[in-house]
């Protein structure tokens, strides 16, 4: 398994439409791909259930990535947040 | 021990099945009254153990719930936080159709919010007073009398001392201390200052402020008496005189009534205030000074002092540390206040005042502008203004013995009554109705302040229309030459008084009758606010019949009310590209999400303007509006929670139109399945 932390830059954070772009970019890859913060984590391709972690601008979560291409998913998702979130 | 309010909220609400089964919450000054979803989730018996019940039963669909005065507000509060529903009470609605209105109209609506709570009042007062003065104007004897001296003092108590009932009003709309509003109020019409209405009077100000008067003018009044006054004046009473500064009026109070009133008339009518010296001053700023006049009837600048009043309480009370609050913000608040309110809103008024008589005198000149003050009287009454009146009457009858005002404020004051008669016919509301019944009388009698305040300006129409019958009957007063050698009455007390009786009559009858008519037509009551706001679609949910997106999950049924537009016309590329998922906009026509099938919140965005709801493997969000995430829930009302299970039709997201509009977003609500693409036979659009 991939891990790495990120702070969310975006000023409204994951909301909708953030969200809808990251699952959109996570359903690339076969990995399953885990969204971490504090004591709750969900499944990244879940799109309402990313958003009702309610991650705003300034948190840090950890982002879990395990599977085949992990990774390669792993740094490119990495790049997908700080391009975007 | 204390309750603890937590608990007890918590308890009540596992009780009755969670805050999913709780439809309206409110609360009486005892009991929590609850509408309940599903009365079989009720577990009574638990309920009536919770420490903190003393009691329950049910009443008109009503679960109410006994906790007793002082704890149930606070009880009330925490069921709230612990089940999420959301505080429909009247006074929100209220606040809520408030916060909408452009600015104007917020102000030009804050007097008649500030005088509804004192209707009683002033209507009572008004009506009495109208009649108490008017008996004399018919049965002179009758003035005389211990009764009317006792009646007029408590007829005339309310208005005399208006100010002191505006301010505590005023605190109330304005959320300042009511106490302090009081203080401010009772400061206004102190009697060490000199009762408002005797301003313009000599006779007043010299007694009030023992102002000398100049020697000739009161040799001139005395030589004018008649004989038989003339010989009641005691020998040697002009050696009394202090001829190097001027008569006292204490003086001219030593002589019997008669003859002391015969002079005081002469001077009132020769002298002006300023000729005796003007008004005492409070000096403050070296030569700038504060005039020792109160504000006796004024409505505005109480209005204006204790809106001042409230917003510094409020902010010393934010700066000022907590230890010395209690001592320093009042004290602070009071004197501030009472600088603002007596060196810049007084005088500005004073200064308006000034501007408004010599108007006023000017229109009531001639024939072909008395309509225009006819027109315009009442706003000086809804400033206050019109108590200055009794300087240009008392002005006419010295010049050429015929007060040519009294009809125009007559006319005006009759439409008034004609309007609010109109209001009184044609309303239904029970409680208006009968404010509009003894306002119109009481204005009538030439007492306005109730109709003008209560009833005519509070719909505005009825003012306007008023406006238009003072115009017309100003107007007729003036080409026919009306007038009275008295001043001080209007309306049915005048009467007596005119030079025309039958002349008059006809004045009034027009004045009252356009203003009647005109009301009775463009006037239209509105729908009483509460019942128009306060829809309840939680009782009785109006279930959607249109379905937006069909699969074999299931069906998703239109959740807000409007046009429905393809994905790929919302306006905004991520919703129209799909990537959040198949779905359909909706161009609202209503401002209430609902719940598009039964299911589960499977999040509740912080703002307020998202909802994502599940059921059987569908994943839906509700976004309203474009870009609305900025608004930060401003606008928003969100009445469900994380985790709620919801019925079709119930009621999920209450939006304000005009405030995503104001942001500058399209309020397009996307309705999407997310996961469309793990969903089969995916099929959008209203069918």
């Amino acid at each position: 398994m991939k891990s790495f932390e990120y702070t969310i830059t975006d000023p409204v954070g994951i909301h909708a439409r953030p969200a809808g772009v990251l699952v959109k970019e996570i359903k690339k890859y076969a990995s399953t791909v885990t969204v971490n913060k504090g004591e709750k984590s969900v499944n990244a391709l879940k799109l309402m259930a990313l958003m009702g972690m309610g991650i705003k601008q300034g948190d840090t979560i950890r982002v879990d990535v395990e599977g085949a291409d992990e990774e390669n998913a792993a740094a490119e998702i990495e790049a997908f947040f700080k391009a975007n979130l | 021990m204390a309750l603890d309010y937590r608990k007890c909220a918590e308890e009540i609400a596992k009780y009755i099945g969670g805050g999913s089964n709780v439809i309206s919450a409110a609360h009486c000054a005892t009991r929590l009254r609850l509408v309940i979803a599903d009365n079989s989730k009720i577990d009574k018996k638990a309920l009536e153990d919770v420490e903190g019940v003393k009691g329950m039963f049910e009443s008109n669909g009503q679960l109410q719930l006994i906790i007793g005065t002082g704890t149930v507000n606070k009880v009330y509060d925490e069921f709230l936080a612990v089940t999420g529903v959301s505080a429909a009470t009247k006074a929100d609605v209220k606040a809520a159709a408030a916060s909408k209105m452009p600015w104007w109209k917020k102000i030009l609506k804050t007097p008649g919010d500030i005088f509804v709570p004192i209707l009683p009042a002033i209507v009572a007062s008004g009506l009495m007073m109208g009649i108490v003065e008017a008996i004399p104007k018919f049965a002179p004897a009758f003035g005389n009398t211990g009764w009317f001296a006792f009646l007029d003092l408590v007829a005339n108590t309310a208005f005399a001392l208006l100010p002191v009932l505006v301010a505590i009003s005023a605190a109330r709309v304005f959320g300042g201390n009511v106490f302090l509003a009081a203080v401010i109020g009772l400061m206004m019409v102190h009697p060490a200052l000199l009762n408002a209405w005797n301003a313009g009077s000599v006779q007043q100000v010299a007694v009030f402020f023992g102002k000398p008067l100049p020697l000739d003018a009161v040799q001139n009044a005395i030589n004018g008496l008649s004989p038989e006054l003339a010989s009641q004046i005691p020998a040697g009473y002009l050696a009394m005189f202090d001829t190097s500064n001027g008569v006292s009026a204490s003086v001219i109070n030593s002589l019997p009534s008669d003859v002391a009133n015969g002079i005081w008339g002469t001077l009132n009518s020769s002298l002006t205030v300023a000729d005796i010296g003007g008004i005492s001053k409070f000096m403050l700023f070296g030569s700038y000074g504060i005039s020792q006049v109160g504000y006796q009837g004024h409505v505005i600048p109480v209005i204006l002092a204790i809106f001042c009043m409230s917003k510094i309480e409020k902010f010393l009370h934010k700066v000022v540390p907590e230890m010395i609050d209690l001592f320093v913000t009042p004290l602070v608040t009071v004197v501030v206040t009472a600088l603002l309110t007596f060196t810049i809103i007084g005088p500005v008024f004073s200064l308006l005042e000034n501007y408004v008589l010599i108007g006023a005198k000017w229109l009531a000149s001639t024939p072909y502008t008395s309509w225009i003050m006819g027109a315009i009287y009442p706003w000086t009454v809804f400033l206050g203004l019109h108590h200055m009146y009794n300087v240009i009457e008392a002005g006419m009858i010295a010049q050429t013995g015929l007060n040519t005002w009294m009809p125009i404020a007559s006319a005006a004051n009759f439409a008034q009554f004609g309007a609010c008669l109109a209001v009184a016919v044609k309303v239904k509301n029970a409680k208006t109705k009968a404010v509009a019944l003894p306002a119109s009388l009481s204005a009538s009698l030439g007492i306005t302040e109730p109709a003008i305040f209560g009833v005519n300006y509070r719909f505005m129409k009825p003012f306007l229309c008023g406006m238009a019958g003072g115009a017309v009957g100003a107007l007729f007063g003036a080409l026919f030459k009306l007038g009275a050698p008295v001043y001080g009455v209007t309306g049915i007390p005048a009467i007596p008084a005119v030079n025309n009786i039958p002349l008059y009559l006809v004045e009034l009858l027009i004045s009252a009758g356009v203003a009647f008519v005109l009301t009775l037509f463009i006037w239209k009551e509105e729908k009483p606010e509460e019942k128009a706001k306060e829809p309840e679609p939680e009782k009785a949910p109006e279930l959607p019949t249109v379905s937006v997106i069909r699969c074999a999950a299931g069906t998703v049924m239109q959740p807000v009310k409007g046009n429905v537009i393809a994905r790929e016309a919302i306006p905004d590329d991520t919703f129209a590209s799909g990537v959040l998922g198949d779905g359909v906009g909706i161009e609202p026509e209503d401002e209430l999400v609902v719940a598009p099938f039964d299911g589960t919140i499977s999040s509740v965005a912080e703002s307020r303007h998202a909802i994502g709801i599940e059921a059987n493997g569908m994943e839906m969000l509700i976004h309203v509006g474009v870009d609305t995430v900025n608004m930060q829930g401003d606008g928003f009302e969100c009445l469900v929670k994380e985790g709620d299970e919801v019925k079709l039709g119930q009621p999920l997201i209450r939006f304000s139109r005009e405030k995503i509009k104001a942001a500058g977003y399209s309020d397009t609500v996307a309705v999407l399945l997310t996961n469309s693409d793990d969903l089969e036979g995916v099929e959008c659009g209203a069918k």
